[in-house]
């Protein structure tokens, strides 16, 4: 009786689990194997693809634009980490002292990550415009105006600062909700032992967020290698090609000059490269903490 | 002094946190503002209604057709959201509270699904999507996101902490498994499941690439598409780029707050 009804139960589970798993099969497990044979084919959307070994990677390494847009993310990355990981962690810390209009704060900041790429990119470049609010405030305290997003220097900073203004509220919640889930108990022992500000920060509050920093991180590096719409609708990669960003190199190549194989093998490159950044991260800054 | 600094704290991150609703604001009023306004005046001498009436209207002229992109949107992305919180929520019973063999394999295999990036899949799936001879359809934009890997793990983890009294009751009362995922699983786990459509519907509402790739038919395209070429073919139309910009950012600033409970419960917190 109880074995039949086992039976029964075992049947049912993976008669749903099959349809999740006949749906990622199609939808997942076909591409997959299409990614891999488009790496090792030529091809350009007719006939039946050609084998051609290791071509694509050559070309691809040899492909200057492709380090250009790869250089571009890493110029990205070097804006964005520190301002977006400084700036959360400063939201978070203030967060957790303000003792009213806590929501009214937090959701302001959050609002900001729900904003949706082409329209949030068209707000920017207006609000960045050559003669927008912005330049007519700075015009009218300095005498000058800023070029943000039509000089090849400072195109991709305002491109950091508009995802950062998207996501440091969300970065700070992940964050401030680490903070809050530290014990109190810590903190007054250290005060018995005369800590400051300044150690209680440094040898308590830091060390102990580590697995919530990781994970912004982790997050923020990720985000990077797969930006597009910003680019795409503010700069169009330019100017000189200052950001152009490799899921733009890839949607050209797939698209206007119809060679898939490249851009797919353009794909597994940046998401290695992207793993690999991630994981030299996780080696240098990744602590094990215990709360005892 | 203390109770000072304390005053100007707040009153400071108050500030901070007008600057960050500051782009919102402006770009609100400048889509109610008549065109020689826009960049001379924060406050206009009149409000109007020109650009939307604009978009509404006369782009339809120009082959844009607003109010059709932003139903389409709104069809997708519905779509989209009740098949996976409806094909989540029972799968993730059948991965949560059902014993069979194989289990903690496709549990699994979930996780080994969320390490690949998904642009890794934006052409492979191109190619998928264009065998099927779907390009230019609506199923191009729906199929791809009919289930997620990730809601189900979402939500089989929410379901793993509920306990199994609940169910054995309901069993001894004869109930099926339907009525177990909807009368017990789904309102024991709300947030799980709120937080999972929330994110899926401005996921897809928000999504720009692919769409970008398999729509070329003013007709179908979702409001991101729409908008985005409008501002490409039509760039100098500044008020009528705004009022779209409005357009699309309203419906999930609605939504945001009307759930921000759970998108605050989503990253993991509640505020006090």
């Amino acid at each position: 009786m109880v074995t039949k009804m086992r039976k029964r139960e075992a049947r049912k589970g993976l008669l749903i689990s099959s349809t999740y798993l006949i749906y990622a099969a199609i939808f997942w497990g076909y591409p997959f194997v299409w990614l891999v044979i488009l790496a090792f084919s030529r091809w350009r959307y007719v006939g039946r693809p050609q084998f051609a070994g290791f071509r694509n990677f050559l070309r691809i390494i040899y492909d200057p634009i492709f380090w250009k847009s790869f250089f571009n993310v890493l110029n990205f990355l070097v804006y964005y980490i520190p301002i977006v990981l400084i700036f959360s962690l400063l939201f978070a810390l203030a967060l957790s002292k303000l003792k009213y209009g806590k929501t009214f704060v937090a959701l302001s900041f959050l609002v900001a990550n729900i904003s949706s790429g082409v329209a949030y990119s068209i707000m920017f470049s207006k609000l960045f415009a050559e003669n927008g609010p912005l330049n007519q405030i700075i015009y009218k305290l300095f005498n000058t105006t800023i070029p943000w997003f039509t000089s090849p220097q400072l195109a991709m900073f305002s491109i950091s600062l508009i995802v950062v203004w998207k996501f440091i509220g969300y970065y700070g919640l992940i964050l401030y909700s680490g903070i809050i889930s530290i014990p109190k108990s810590i903190y007054e022992a250290a005060e018995l032992d005369g800590a400051n500000k300044y150690v209680k920060f440094f040898k308590i509050t830091l060390p102990l967020l580590n697995p919530s920093i990781i994970m912004v991180l982790v997050f923020a590096i990720s985000l990077s290698f797969g930006i597009f719409t910003e680019p795409y609708m503010i700069t169009g990669g330019g100017p000189m090609r200052s950001t152009l960003m490799p899921m733009m190199v890839m949607y050209t190549s797939a698209f206007q000059k119809l060679d898939p194989t490249y851009s797919a093998t353009m794909s597994i490159f940046i998401a290695f490269f992207s793993f690999g950044i991630i994981w030299i991260t996780r080696k240098l800054f990744e602590r094990e903490v215990e709360i005892v | 002094m203390k109770k000072i600094n304390n005053h100007i704290f707040h009153i400071f991150m108050f500030a901070l946190a007008l600057l960050w609703l500051y782009p919102y604001i402006w770009l609100l009023m400048a889509s109610l503002k008549p065109s020689n306004e826009i960049y001379t005046r924060f406050w206009p001498i009149h409000f109007t209604l020109e650009h939307f009436r604009f978009i509404l209207e006369s782009a339809e002229k120009m082959q844009r057709p607003f109010i059709r992109a932003f139903l389409n949107s709104l069809f997708v992305s519905v779509t989209v959201t009740a098949s996976v919180v409806l094909t989540s929520s029972i799968i993730s019973y059948a991965l949560a509270k059902l014993r069979f063999k194989g289990r903690n394999k496709i549990f699994n295999f979930l996780i080994f699904q969320m390490v690949f990036p998904s642009f890794m899949f934006t052409i492979p799936m191109y190619i998928l999507i264009r065998n099927l001879g779907l390009l230019d359809t609506y199923s191009a934009l729906i199929l791809p996101s009919l289930m997620s890997g990730w809601g189900i793990f979402m939500i089989t983890q929410s379901y793993k902490g509920t306990p199994n009294d609940y169910i054995e009751a309901a069993k001894m009362d004869g109930a099926t498994d339907l009525w177990i995922i909807f009368k017990i699983m789904i309102p024991l786990n709300k947030s799980a499941v709120a937080i999972v459509s929330l994110f899926t519907f401005i996921g897809i509402w928000d999504n720009f690439m692919w769409p970008l790739i398999v729509m070329k038919d003013y007709n179908k395209m979702p409001l991101s598409v729409l908008l985005a070429s409008f501002n490409h073919e039509y760039g100098s139309y500044i008020g009528p780029i705004l009022a779209g910009s409005v357009i699309q950012t309203i419906p999930m600033v609605i939504l945001f707050l009307i759930f921000r409970k759970y998108f605050l419960q989503g990253i993991s917190i509640t505020l006090k």
